[in-house]
């Protein structure tokens, strides 16, 4: 059975999947179980990976190009750790709300075994089936209360994303033109020999590729899908949203970049799409800040703060250096549990106050201390201030643009800094005044879904706060897990 | 006007049709060209000159015959793709359902006007 | 939404038909052109025919929606254990167990059929519930 691990990871929220859909009494013991057994799995294997290891699976016995071969290494293992996490700590979250049903946690659990399988996989065109499966699951969680603003969401998502995801096919269809296989390493081997006999057509597949995926991660020209669909979600979807769901595509483009179109030959694609990456960040930090600066909705403050920092992984990927890549990876990884706080303390505060209006706030502070404390903490960590872990990521990549002599990169990420400090004091700065002496008005007039704080929405709070300031006073022990997927993208890199 | 260049031009009608058409139907259809115009693409890169369709009909003693045959793989590849354009749709058109029902338009510019 | 006496008779008469090409198309699958899916599809549209025809109260008595439903999930279920059949007789997941016959007859092929039967049945099953939900939509619930 080991042998089996690493499709028994993706199998097992699937078939869970289904089984919830037959009961109703069993429903959160089949999500939480499954995700504990693919949990359980996958750290076997973490002592082979984080080693350097690679781990092949053949599926239906087809080896090599014939076939679809799921591979684990380094950067996999990185990101369906995320995956998983933030996965178990969602369905937690959402467990005693009388109105998720069991269509809920279905597509919970198919989103999250795609998320898996697109992370996974080794060939390109099962990937793009994956993220397809994915994307299908959010726009049906996304319109899960079927209110009108999440309808028009959830379809605006479904326009753009689909589009997305069909430039992403024909830069695959591109690259099978070129090359007769669909295995990544396969394609990495032939790709330069067809380089040099058509030029056009590989930079085709590059844009086409780099277009399709910028649609799905948000940044600034493509991002219009992200503030209504990441605000009108229920909360616990919406932090699965922010946290995971956008880091599936940094992933994707993170593996044709580094994995496809690297070699030495590629001289003038990698050079430019360096200088791409980084002025797409600079361009996507500033304008997620300013525009978050002049929200007065709430989860649409944190939707906007998500493009903000989505700007700052991209600085870091268009570095290039070691320290840029590590310093960005371990910024995926901190963003996601920040964000997972930030989101689940929205919901809590929504559910409390009525109203998703930063004025509506006023006074929370004294209602519920502990939760307002958890949203000081991870805020204090988003802006990057020294003991919480945004602080690490954010200080590695701002290291290595001085290193590599872009300066005025750094000064740009501290000048965004201080932006995110302005909305996010503003939103704290409600938690201690006091609540003006009639209700607050602007009720939301449709029905939300409403959750009240209890138990297990307290603790899953509290855990991620304590992984991020964890994680800010002991760094080297999420670097330990990022440096096998640096090696991965930079082979002289030594985990 | 090769076949590929004829499925590129069609890619572009449809993503005239995504983004300047008002009606939410008018745009899954955009989406639907798009689809199509993708499938039209991969199958005519699959294709070899003077090559039978990829069906083995006799079978001799050492098992595969001599002829050519197009390439079999992204026939394969789009059977999947038309599945999942076919999801899409039905989803897009269940989300368009329940839209006009509350809303009663189906025209996007008053759709965005609404609170 | 009844339609006139000819449409009503005419498919009444086809649908018998179209259902037994359906299931030639799913059965074959490994031969020609056709498959899970498509042989799927193809049993759905011959409900849809009816509803289409007969009106959509008269169609759900004959083929309920708790059923159709219950098919579904049968169907991928079968499809997720015959996967996990691979697992446990030594090969990898959806490996094949089964003899590999003469190339050239139905019984070949190893799995490929019985993947075929799964995915035919939950593809009928969808399509239908998919057609059903859409037509009996009525505002704001």
């Amino acid at each position: 059975m080991i042998i089996h691990i690493p499709v028994l990871i993706i199998i097992s929220p699937l078939l869970a999947a289904f089984l919830v859909l037959l009961t109703k009494k069993y429903k959160i013991i089949l999500a939480i179980t499954s995700l504990l057994i693919s949990i359980v799995f996958i750290s076997t294997l973490s002592s082979r990976i984080l080693s350097g290891d690679k781990v092949l699976y053949h599926l239906g016995g087809w080896q090599g190009p014939l076939g679809v071969s799921l591979v684990i290494d380094g950067l996999s293992f990185f990101f369906s750790l995320i995956v998983l996490g933030l996965g178990l700590l969602v369905i937690i979250y959402s467990m005693h709300e009388r109105c998720y049903g069991r269509t809920y946690y279905f597509l919970l659990l198919i989103s999250l075994s795609s998320m898996t399988g697109v992370i996974y996989t080794a060939d390109i065109f099962n990937m793009y089936v994956f993220y397809e499966l994915l994307s299908l699951a959010i726009y049906l969680l996304i319109a899960y209360p079927k209110t009108g603003v999440t309808l028009r969401a959830s379809f605006n998502y479904l326009i753009i994303g689909g589009v997305g995801l069909s430039f992403f096919l024909l830069g695959i269809g591109f690259l099978y033109a070129m090359t007769g296989t669909l295995e990544i390493s396969h394609i990495a081997e032939k790709l330069p020999i067809a380089f040099n006999s058509s030029t056009r057509m590989v930079l085709m597949s590059f844009v086409l590729i780099v277009s399709g995926m910028g649609i799905k991660i948000a940044v600034f020209p493509l991002h219009g899908w992200l503030p209504d669909a990441h605000s009108m979600a229920p909360s616990p979807v919406s932090a699965l949203l922010s946290g995971v769901t956008v880091k599936i595509g940094i992933y994707c483009l993170i593996r044709m970049i580094y994995g496809l179109f690297s070699t030495k030959t590629f001289s003038i694609i990698i050079s430019s799409s360096h200088t791409i990456l980084m002025v797409l960040g600079v361009v996507t930090l500033l304008f997620g800040a300013a525009m978050a600066l002049a929200q007065t909705d709430l989860k649409r403050l944190l939707a906007y703060s998500t493009i903000n920092q989505i700007g700052i992984i991209f600085i870091g990927l268009g570095i290039g250096t070691e320290m840029g890549l590590t310093g960005a990876l371990f910024h995926v990884l901190n963003h996601a549990i920040i964000k997972g706080t930030l989101f689940f303390c929205a919901g809590i505060m929504i559910a409390k106050a009525g109203t998703r209006d930063v004025q509506g706030f006023s006074g929370f502070g004294r209602q519920q201390p502990s939760i307002a404390f958890a949203f000081i903490i991870a805020s204090l960590g988003m802006i990057g201030i020294p003991p919480t872990n945004g602080f690490v990521s954010k200080w590695l990549i701002c290291l290595a643009a001085v290193e590599a002599g872009y300066t005025v990169l750094a000064v740009i990420i501290l000048i965004a800094s201080a932006i995110t400090a302005a909305y996010y004091f503003r939103v704290i700065q409600m938690f201690f005044s006091n609540p003006p002496k009639q209700s607050s008005t602007l009720i939301c007039k449709e029905k939300q879904m409403i959750h009240g704080g209890n138990f297990f929405k307290a603790w899953t709070i509290y855990l991620l706060v304590a992984g991020c300031l964890f994680l800010g006073i002991v760094p080297v022990l999420g670097i330990s897990i990022v440096k096998p997927a640096v090696s991965i993208l930079l082979p002289h890199v030594i985990p | 006007m090769t076949p590929v260049n004829i499925s590129l031009l069609v890619f572009m009608i449809g993503l005239y049709g995504v983004m300047s058409k008002n009606n939410l139907i008018k745009k899954i259809m955009g989406l639907t060209i798009i689809n199509g115009s993708i499938v039209l693409f991969f199958i005519s890169i699959g294709y070899r000159k003077a090559g039978l369709a990829p069906i083995l009909e006799e079978w001799t003693t050492d098992g595969i015959s001599t002829a050519i045959f197009v390439d079999p793989l992204p026939q394969a590849l789009m059977l999947t793709t038309i599945v999942i354009g076919i999801s899409v749709t039905a989803l897009a058109l269940a989300l368009i359902v329940r839209i006009y029902a509350k809303y009663k338009t189906l025209d996007i510019q008053q759709l965005s006007k609404e609170r | 939404m009844r339609s006139s006496k000819i449409i009503r008779t005419i498919v009444q008469k086809l649908f018998p038909f179209i259902v037994l090409f359906g299931l030639y198309l799913i059965s074959h699958g490994h031969l020609s052109p056709g498959g899970g899916f498509q042989g799927g599809v193809v049993v759905g549209t011959a409900i849809i025919l009816l509803a289409l025809s007969y009106g959509i109260e008269k169609t759900e008595k004959k083929f309920k929606n708790r059923r159709l439903s219950m098919l579904e999930k049968l169907g991928i279920l079968s499809f997720i254990l015959l996967g996990f059949l691979g697992i446990f007789t030594g090969h990898s997941f959806l490996g094949n167990f089964l003899p590999l016959g003469r190339p050239g007859q139905i019984a070949s092929g190893g799995l490929m059929l019985l993947f075929n039967i799964a995915i035919g049945i939950e593809v009928a099953a969808g399509v239908s519930i998919i057609f059903y939900a859409l037509v009996k939509y009525r505002g704001e619930l």
